[in-house]
């Protein structure tokens, strides 16, 4: 046993194995840390490179992240409190009037996959609760999103709402119709196309 | 020629006089013309109202419908709470499958709710003045894309691993009530079925999923409403050439095929998907509707749309259009500048 197994069983979907290796690898003295990191996260890494590369499409991102989570469920007693909150918190929600939430849901995933610590508004979020939720959680980064163009000018709203707030919290945007030009024109700190392509983006944020 | 004519005549492979320009104005042209896209949707007279003043500017080659149709009226219609905002499209609020048992009580609806009798009402209007000069085009949607509406996107993508029976019979119910709301929208005026692929476009489920579950249900209502006398066009992001997916649109009766040209670094050569489709079905060509048509000058949009029409010069069934419906807070001196390059482009 050793934490590729583990990769390659989220990799897969399959959630038995998932479950039975996390299991098989605490019994057997694997760190924790390398677990998380070098089992379940990396394995999401994967998922990301080839839904980027066209390999796989949402289904099975959508399918991975959950049998991510369970692996993650068993690991969660072993785990220290802070564990999953000390690379960063981020916010993510559709903005108000968007209910298209496959974007926003996929990201939250591969975030959460990410190890940062992950709260999720939901779809149809008022512009004052992205503010409100990113003071109460001291938020590092707050994502949102948005499928229909007739949404988009709220995004540009909740943008200046953030900024004009004072909060440390970076703002980046997403979804189908949104380009790096309307992130710029709009002073997000930045945009992402693709959910991989969102945490890696959330990185260097945080890092910077 | 008339604006009936020339789109005809593209669909057709015809020659045309100038560019068919053909784009998705349905948000915008409820901010330019004083009106609302709540009320454009569900009052017949305001709808009417609306697209005559747009054509009347803009002159497009056709008034083109239904984004709040897909997305609010026919979920509605099949038991999902909806809201209808005054801006923005209608939202779900809930959504209304979750077991086998709901399918059974979706698959006896009748549709034809007040508010779709208003929409329907507001084509009948439009034809009524249009004449038969101007065609409606109207959003239509696949029966995948309304299981999602109906279940929600991400539990539908998990379905076809974890349940996937209860995708196929959700479909297998929405076939009859989809080609029951087709011909309804065809006899109310619509000449042209604008079928939305939303949710199995390749940028989200592969080409083998497609075929398993997407395929067959499709193909049955895009068949049909082509029987019934409509031009079905099926509408799909992503690249549909390299995946493959086109050799299946093109199994079906559909007349012509409009890819979603999101941004510039990702569109789809036309020619590339022109040597695929032959002279079988025509094309819409797409700007993307979030580049500098919502966010440039009107500079920078006369320069994008050139680029288009400079490729795809002299092309038998071609015609100009937007990926997607617009933001309503496109500025309207871009709209007017991308008419202008479409309106006076030399074709021949």
């Amino acid at each position: 046993m050793s934490v590729t197994d583990i990769l390659e069983a989220v990799v897969v979907f399959n959630k038995v194995a998932v479950v039975e290796n996390v299991k098989t690898a605490i019994d057997s003295g694997i760190s924790i840390d390398d677990i998380l990191n070098k089992g379940l996260i990396k394995a999401m890494d994967v998922v990301g490179e080839k839904f980027s590369s066209g390999e796989v499409f949402v289904p099975e991102m959508l399918m991975a992240a959950k049998a991510m989570q369970e692996g993650l469920e068993v690991l969660k007693p072993h785990l220290e409190s802070d564990a999953l909150m000390e690379k960063g918190t981020v916010i993510i929600g559709t903005v108000k009037g968007d209910l298209h939430d496959i974007g926003k849901n996929l990201v939250a995933m591969m975030v959460e996959g990410a190890g940062f610590n992950v709260i999720d508004l939901g779809v149809d979020v008022d512009t004052d609760k992205f503010v409100s939720e990113a003071q109460a959680q001291n938020a590092d980064v707050v994502c949102l999103s948005a499928l229909l163009t007739t949404t988009m000018p709220t995004m540009a709203k909740t943008v200046d709402a953030l900024k004009e707030s004072g909060l440390k919290a970076k703002t980046i945007i997403g979804g189908a119709p949104v380009t790096d030009a309307y992130a710029q024109q709009i002073g997000a700190d930045g945009f992402s196309d693709n959910a991989p392509g969102a945490v890696e983006l959330i990185r260097k944020l945080v890092a910077a | 020629m008339n604006a009936k004519e020339r789109m005809e005549a593209a669909i057709n492979l015809k020659p045309v006089d100038k560019v068919p320009n053909a784009p998705f104005t349905e948000a915008p042209v409820c901010q330019y013309f004083g009106s609302t896209f709540k009320a454009s949707l569900l009052e017949g007279p305001e709808m009417l109202k609306v697209h005559m003043k747009s054509l009347e500017e803009f002159k497009f080659d056709w008034v083109m419908l239904g984004m709040g149709f897909i997305g609010g009226i026919i979920p509605e219609a099949l038991d999902c709470q909806v809201s209808y905002p005054e801006d923005v499209f209608p939202i779900i609020k809930k959504t209304s499958v979750f077991s086998m048992e709901d399918i059974k009580r979706i698959a006896g609806k009748n549709m034809f709710t007040k508010r779709m009798e208003s929409f329907l009402e507001g084509i009948r209007l439009l034809k009524k003045e249009l004449k038969d000069e101007v065609p409606i085009a109207c959003e239509y949607i696949s029966p995948f894309t309304i299981a999602t509406r109906l279940r929600g996107t991400n539990e539908i993508m998990m379905d076809m691993y974890e349940n996937p029976e209860l995708v196929h019979a959700l479909q297998d119910a929405i076939v009859p009530l989809d080609i029951a709301l087709g011909k309804a929208l065809i006899d109310a005026g619509v000449d042209y079925i604008f079928y939305g692929a939303d949710m199995e476009c390749p940028v989200l489920l592969s080409p083998k999923h497609y075929k398993e579950f997407v395929h067959e249900p499709t193909t049955k209502v895009c068949n049909e409403l082509s029987r019934l006398g409509s031009k079905v066009l099926p509408h799909m992001c992503g690249d549909i050439v390299k995946t493959g997916i086109v050799d299946m649109l093109l199994e079906m009766d559909i007349h012509g095929i409009m890819p979603g040209n999101l941004t510039q670094e990702k569109v789809l050569d036309i020619r590339e998907l022109k040597g695929k489709v032959k002279d079988q079905i025509c094309i819409f060509d797409n700007i993307n509707p979030n580049g500098p048509l919502l966010i440039g000058k009107p500079e920078e949009v006369a320069k994008e749309t050139l680029i288009h029409l400079n490729r795809a010069k002299g092309m038998t069934g071609y015609i100009f259009s937007t990926a997607g419906t617009s933001s309503p807070s496109t500025p309207k001196e871009n709209y007017l500048a991308m008419d202008r390059e479409v309106v006076n482009f030399q074709w021949k």
